[in-house]
């Protein structure tokens, strides 16, 4: 077979270089305070910059960011379903789609979805069908698209968020806001809000108690819409975990309210009294 | 998942049933069916076990391939986990139908194992950075009546107790080439240590009450279910909640310790299970498919 002597075909695989440093990624400590300036062992979520409105196309979009995490989520809908089958005829369909952008994390992603992604879009479609009032839509199908921009940590957390945000901006009828807060439990101390490196570091210090956990929360009815760990924990590290992301849920509440009352203000202006 | 359509009325009947600790079938309320594991049923596979839980069955085969091990943990090996749901156990799973499905079964399992402890992966290393053992895990559905992650979950365990990997060693030649040689002796093999590796118990919150291995009838009474893997020291390596309800935090504690409790239970009995059927040997009658 002739072989191209002229031309050094590089390999065909490609790698990025981060994987060839000389000196191994520094292990974050698992005490004192976190590189961003958080406190460990405290409910510190990131300040959240919300907005709604910005895709004028889309029935309802938000926008959040969290620190570095951007996200941003468009709703369509309701919309007439193809599909009409006996569940169909009683109340409307959800569908969640998440995806990372490319250039959103460390090393470039494919457009084409990964399994990662489905299970994110999974997650996310369990966290917020509890919260949609869809026996109110027979027949109809209401589509929630989440694109990530930049993943800094905690992106199921900060995609149920907007995403519940995007659809209370679409003025999709439902019986709360859907708030995600995850935390990574580390040995004995926690950091909630973690960043991309506090939740891909391991630490090699403690062996027992590694591992993350995401709640999605409606706080007016105090429920858990949605619940996801891995890692290894006991049961009680879980409980209270549990409970701590609870509170980060509350947290967050006063924000996204405020941000949702300016978004309608700034649609539907009150009447001036004259 | 498939499912089945239950009237108004049969609701009520499991709702109050289950409020009273009595299940349609007689059971209580955290007990399981009957289950069934048999190991090495099929000879192709390094490792591989049958696990009948009630209706349910499914069958796991284990394979072990010489691969390049992960850039960012070079002496490591790793596990592939597939799960495929074939189209006999429902018409529902015909052609592309049961993808979804497997999907969420897979991604839960690669949750489930993404821990240091459950399998010694640097056991899995052949020399460091350039050749490692990896298992491909693969699962097979061949029936569906409900509670498939516990179903899967106990017949890994017995398929990776099952599994010989055959001894290799590295061979330098005087260019300094790496050759690798299997031993020539068929059973000069490793075995893994099972004994961390998880069971995922389910837990279907009815009415206000929670069950564990539910049937399908009961989960179409269920509007959310929680799903928790248990080491047998008792430590949580996943938890999940599927299904379109909402769950209370104070319920969710609670299945949370049932579940903890109903999983540390499972293991004892099934290692010595295990172990009992591997001391039979050869004098073990194979029951097979139609058994």
């Amino acid at each position: 077979m002739p072989t191209d002597t002229k031309r050094v075909r590089g390999p065909e695989v490609s790698q990025s270089p981060s994987l060839f440093l000389c000196k191994p990624a520094a292990v974050l400590p698992s005490q004192g305070p976190r590189a961003d300036g958080r406190q460990r062992d405290q409910v510190d979520v990131r300040p959240v910059f919300v907005r709604c409105g910005l895709v004028s196309q889309a029935k309802g979009s938000a926008y959040i960011e969290a620190g570095n995490t951007k996200l941003m989520c468009c709703v369509y809908g309701p919309r007439e379903t193809e599909r009409k089958d006996e569940t169909d005829m009683k109340c409307g369909r959800l569908t969640t789609d998440m995806r990372f952008a490319p250039f959103s994390c460390l090393e470039r992603g494919s457009w084409i979805q990964g399994s990662q992604d489905k299970d994110l879009s999974l997650m996310l479609h369990e966290s917020l069908q509890p919260a949609v009032c869809l026996n109110k839509y027979p027949r109809s199908q209401i589509e929630v698209n989440v694109m990530v921009l930049e993943n800094s940590g905690s992106v199921l957390a900060h995609a149920v968020t907007c995403a519940s945000l995007a659809l209370a901006d679409a003025g999709i009828e439902m019986y709360d806001l859907v708030l995600g807060c995850s935390i990574r439990q580390d040995g004995v101390s926690y950091v909630v809000d973690p960043s991309y490196m506090e939740e891909n570091s391991c630490s090699s210090a403690s062996s027992h108690n590694q591992g993350g956990l995401t709640v999605a929360f409606l706080p007016s009815l105090n429920q858990i819409s949605g619940l996801q760990s891995d890692g290894e924990m006991t049961e009680e590290t879980l409980a209270a975990g549990v409970r701590t992301c609870i509170e980060g849920c509350y947290k967050l509440y006063p924000v996204i309210q405020q941000a949702l009352a300016k978004a309608v203000r700034r649609a539907a202006p009150p009447p001036s009294e004259s | 998942m498939a499912t089945v359509q239950v009237s108004e009325a049969e609701k009520v009947y499991i709702l109050h049933g289950i409020r009273d600790d009595l299940r349609v079938d007689g059971r209580g309320c955290e007990d399981y069916r009957h289950m069934e594991i048999e190991t090495d049923v099929v000879s192709n596979t390094d490792g591989s076990a049958k696990v009948t839980l009630g209706h349910t069955a499914v069958l796991v085969g284990v394979k072990a391939d010489i691969g390049k091990p992960r850039p960012m943990v070079p002496n490591e090996g790793y596990f592939e986990f597939f799960v495929d749901c074939s189209a006999n156990a429902t018409p529902e799973f015909e052609g592309r139908g049961g993808e979804e499905l497997g999907t969420e079964l897979s991604n839960t399992l690669y949750k489930v194992f993404n821990n240091k402890h459950s399998v010694d992966l640097k056991s899995l290393c052949i020399s460091a950075g350039e050749h490692c053992w990896v298992l491909y895990v693969d699962v097979l559905l061949l029936q569906c009546d409900g509670n498939l992650y516990d179903a899967i979950s106990v017949a890994i365990k017995a398929a990776l107790f099952n599994t010989k990997i055959p001894r290799v060693h590295i061979s330098a030649d005087e260019e300094g080439v790496k050759e690798i040689e299997l031993s020539d002796d068929p059973y000069d093999c490793m075995r893994l240590n099972v004994e961390n590796v998880p069971c995922i118990v389910t837990l279907c919150k009815v009415g206000h009450r929670h069950v564990v291995d539910a049937t399908l009838q009961e989960k179409a009474c269920s509007v959310a279910s929680l799903i928790i893997s248990v080491t047998h020291k008792g430590t949580v390596t996943c938890t999940r909640k599927v299904g379109g309800g909402s769950l209370d935090p104070e319920s969710i504690f609670e299945m949370t310790e049932a579940g903890k409790r109903v999983g540390k239970a499972l293991h004892a009995p099934l290692m010595k299970l295990l172990q009992q059927e591997e001391s039979l040997g050869k004098t073990r009658q194979k029951v097979g498919f139609l058994g």
